[in-house]
C-alpha cells in the first residue's frame, strides 16, 4: 500500500554521498527498509523519521512531507 | 560478522539439521534427530548474537505482526470449522465413531486455546504500549 508521506531521502543521500547501506547502518534499520521508504511503500515511525533527518543534519519537515 | 556471512552460516546449519534428521530417520534414532535440531538451533542463536548488522527493524516487525494476525485469523476459523465437522461426522456415522468425535472436541479446545492466547497476549502488549482509560490533565 502506498503511503501519503513523501520524502527526499534519495536527494539527501546523493548530496551526502551516502549509500542506502550506510544510511541504514547509521539509523539502525535494514537496507530493505530504506528502499521501501524511498519508494514510498512504507511510512516510517516518527522516531525513525527523526533519526533519518538527523543523519542528514536536516529538519524532519525538510526530508519528509505529508500529502493530505 | 556481517549479514551475508550470517545468511551463509544459517544455510549451512539448515543443511546440517536436515542431514542429521535424515540419518536419524534412516537408523530410526530419534535421539540423534532431536540432538541435531537442538544443536542447530543453539548454534544459530549463538551466531545471531555476533551479527553486527540490524536483523529486525520496525518495518519487519510490522510485517511479522500483520502476517501473525492473518495466520491467527485463518487458522482459528479453520480449526473451529474442522472441529465442528469432525464432531458432526463422528456423531452421525453408523456405527458411531467416537475417535472422530474426540478428535473434533480436541480441535475445538485448540481453537479456544488459540483465542485465549491471543486475548492474553493482546492485553499484555496493549498494557505495555500504554493502552489505558485513565485521563491525564
Amino acid at each position: 500500500m502506498e503511503t501519503r508521506t513523501t520524502n527526499k531521502i534519495k536527494v539527501f543521500r546523493a548530496m551526502h554521498g551516502m549509500t542506502q547501506e550506510e544510511l541504514a547502518g547509521k539509523v539502525g534499520v535494514t537496507r530493505q527498509t530504506i528502499i521501501a521508504i524511498e519508494k514510498g511503500k512504507y511510512a516510517p515511525s516518527l522516531e525513525l523519521a527523526f533519526r533519518i533527518s538527523r543523519a542528514f543534519k536536516e529538519k524532519v519537515e525538510n526530508v519528509f512531507q505529508y500529502q493530505p | 560478522m556481517n549479514y551475508e556471512q550470517f545468511k551463509r552460516l544459517k544455510m549451512l546449519t539448515v543443511f546440517f539439521i536436515l542431514a542429521t534428521v535424515g540419518v536419524a530417520f534412516a537408523y530410526n534414532n530419534m535421539v540423534l534427530a532431536l540432538a541435531g535440531v537442538l544443536i542447530g538451533m543453539l548454534f544459530i542463536v549463538l551466531v545471531r548474537r555476533r551479527v553486527r548488522a540490524v536483523l529486525v527493524d520496525e518495518r519487519l516487525e510490522n510485517i511479522s505482526g500483520r502476517a501473525a494476525r492473518w495466520t491467527y485469523a485463518i487458522l482459528t476459523v479453520f480449526i473451529a470449522l474442522l472441529s465442528l465437522l469432525l464432531i458432526m461426522i463422528g456423531r452421525r456415522a453408523v456405527p458411531q465413531q467416537e475417535g472422530i468425535e474426540t478428535l473434533g472436541i480436541v480441535f475445538s479446545y485448540v481453537a479456544l486455546l488459540n483465542l485465549a492466547l491471543y486475548s492474553f497476549s493482546y492485553k499484555y502488549f496493549a498494557k505495555k504500549y500504554g493502552d489505558t482509560d485513565d485521563e491525564q490533565d
